[in-house]
């Protein structure tokens, strides 16, 4: 309690220090003044790149791009609105992640709390694991078609190997000295499980589902890429295809928005399940 | 064997040999005997690496002796249970619960009903000086107030024997000493047989109606046994505290 008062009151002494009277060298080390300069000077090396056509016309400026993006709130490309595109990517994205989760994040709970299914699932899945997901991009046309199953399983794959990676360090992490308490409490094994193991590893398999999301997003991109009749991948390729870098562009930074809210929206849930977690680890 | 039923407590000639990565075999304790007589507050003072952790564990029932045996009640101990109460030095708190829930985690494993473990959970929150704090989380606590948590938790299940394994070792100076006076404090309020292990001295004389010597480094074994006849509550610059202090500071390696 009283080391929480201390550091406040360290903060504010900070605080005080920095207001200064005005003077160059410090306004040219000021945190805000050099985010400016290196957000202008990335803006203004695409708008001069697109001006002096060392690219050809293969880049927009990003003007033409926030416009192009505005346009796409209105116009259909393949008679779908930038609405549904956002749609279908984020509905094949939630497929391939519930899928991938419901299954690994068991399997990896249950080879780390029982030796004969790790003995037996850990063989295989470390020989599937290094393997990266877009290898198997030609499996999944030769199997499924160029239809959603095909992207569904793409996004599977890439996302399981996170999801059980992550539940099963989640058990086989926790403080063996946890499980005692329950023993000296009078608990037994299932107990333990459900009063230790699953709590203790809640934190780790949500940090795994969020990077499984994220590296959904990057399945769901590559998959749509190679074929698709809808999503944003889909968008970026129509934009390539007309020579339109302005659409390939307001493509490539509206998957970035969706992408950047979904994981939002796992960390907001991570939060409200799990409140004991100090929130000093943002970002 | 005799079993003294005066006791609550017996050690009987126990070895604990570890194996490591299957051929290393780590000698922790040798021959150890021991007895704690009923409501006993028993103090095991032992410097680093005298294997006095695991002698803990062994009557908690954590781990099992290479040889001997501890009766608890003239029953041979044979696993972990709720008739001992631990309190661990690094607290062991679960993070995800709040005091209330870590208190009342005890009685409820035994299935007692919701009101009924609450109303105990309370009464122990409220012995170890807590009351204001029942809904916080292990996160918003201070280490003294921690380790309050794990008294009450471990008090909480009506135990025969008190085991403490350094619980004050992380504290800062100042906490410790009120911490110790606190200690003393509950366990006038509701005696138990105790057995408190620590490397201080004066916080053994402190507490201890009888001090257990153990001689480091590994592996750990019996040196030396203090009867300590002050009394409570004792003050640490007392004549007779600093004599004792003396005597067992010359008699252990403690100093180095």
């Amino acid at each position: 309690m009283t080391t929480a008062t201390t550091t406040i009151a360290d903060e504010i002494k900070l605080e005080v220090k920095e207001r200064r009277p005005f003077s160059l060298a410090a306004f040219l080390k000021n945190r805000w003044f050099l985010y400016t300069v290196s957000l202008s000077a990335f803006f203004g090396i695409w708008t001069f790149v697109d001006y002096t056509k060392v690219l050809g016309n293969g880049i927009a400026a990003p003007n033409a791009v926030v416009v192009q993006i505005f346009r796409l709130l209105t116009d259909t490309i393949a008679g779908k609105t930038i609405f549904g595109h956002i749609w279908a990517s984020t509905h094949r994205v939630l497929i391939g992640f519930s899928i991938a989760a419901s299954i690994a994040v068991p399997l990896g709970i249950l080879m780390a709390l029982n030796r004969y299914i790790n003995a037996i699932v850990k063989p295989v899945f470390d020989l599937l694991k290094p393997m990266p997901p877009f290898a198997w991009i030609s499996c999944a046309i030769l199997w499924f078609g160029i239809g959603e199953p095909s992207k569904v399983f793409i996004i599977v794959v890439g996302t399981f190997v996170p999801c059980l990676l992550n539940s099963y360090m989640g058990i086989r992490l926790i403080e063996p000295q946890l499980y005692d308490v329950i023993r000296m409490l009078g608990g037994n094994r299932k107990d333990e499980i459900l009063q230790v193991g699953f709590p203790a590893a809640f934190p780790a398999i949500f940090a795994g589902l969020q990077i499984s999301l994220s590296i959904a997003w990057t399945c769901v991109l590559s998959a749509e890429l190679v074929s698709a009749r809808s999503g944003l991948g889909f968008v970026i390729i129509v934009g390539m295809q007309l020579s339109k870098p302005a659409l390939v562009l307001a493509g490539m930074v509206v998957l970035a928005f969706v992408a950047w809210a979904t994981t939002l929206l796992v960390t907001y849930l991570e939060k409200y399940l799990c409140p004991w977690k100090r929130e000093a680890v943002a970002l | 064997m005799e079993t003294n039923h005066q006791h609550k407590i017996v050690c009987w000639n126990i070895t604990k040999i570890f194996i490591q990565k299957g051929t290393q075999r780590v000698h922790v304790l040798d021959d150890i005997s021991l007895d704690v007589k009923n409501n006993e507050f028993v103090v095991i003072l032992g410097p680093g690496q005298s294997g006095k952790s695991t002698l803990l564990r062994i009557i908690a029932g954590l781990e099992t002796p290479t040889t001997g045996k501890v009766l608890l009640d003239g029953k041979e101990v044979a696993g972990p249970g709720p008739d001992r109460g631990l309190v661990f030095q690094s607290y062991m708190l679960f993070p995800w619960k709040t005091v209330m829930g870590n208190v009342e985690l005890g009685p409820k494993l035994r299935g007692v009903p919701k009101r009924e473990r609450r109303e105990i959970a309370s009464y122990y929150i409220n012995l170890v000086g807590l009351q204001a704090f029942e809904n916080h989380y292990p996160h918003q606590l201070s280490g003294g107030m921690k380790q309050r948590v794990g008294i009450a938790r471990a008090y909480v299940n009506n135990p025969e024997v008190m085991l403490l394994d350094e619980p004050f070792g992380q504290l800062d100076a100042q906490t410790r000493y009120f911490m110790e006076k606190e200690t003393a404090r509950i366990w006038e309020t509701e005696k138990r047989t105790v057995l408190f292990v620590t490397n201080n001295i004066e916080e053994a004389i402190y507490l201890g109606d009888r001090i257990i010597s153990l001689k480091g480094k590994l592996p750990g074994h019996m040196h030396k046994t203090y009867e300590v006849n002050l009394p409570r509550p004792r003050e640490h610059t007392e004549m007779k505290f600093l004599e004792l202090r003396h005597e067992i500071t010359e008699a252990s390696e403690l100093t180095l």
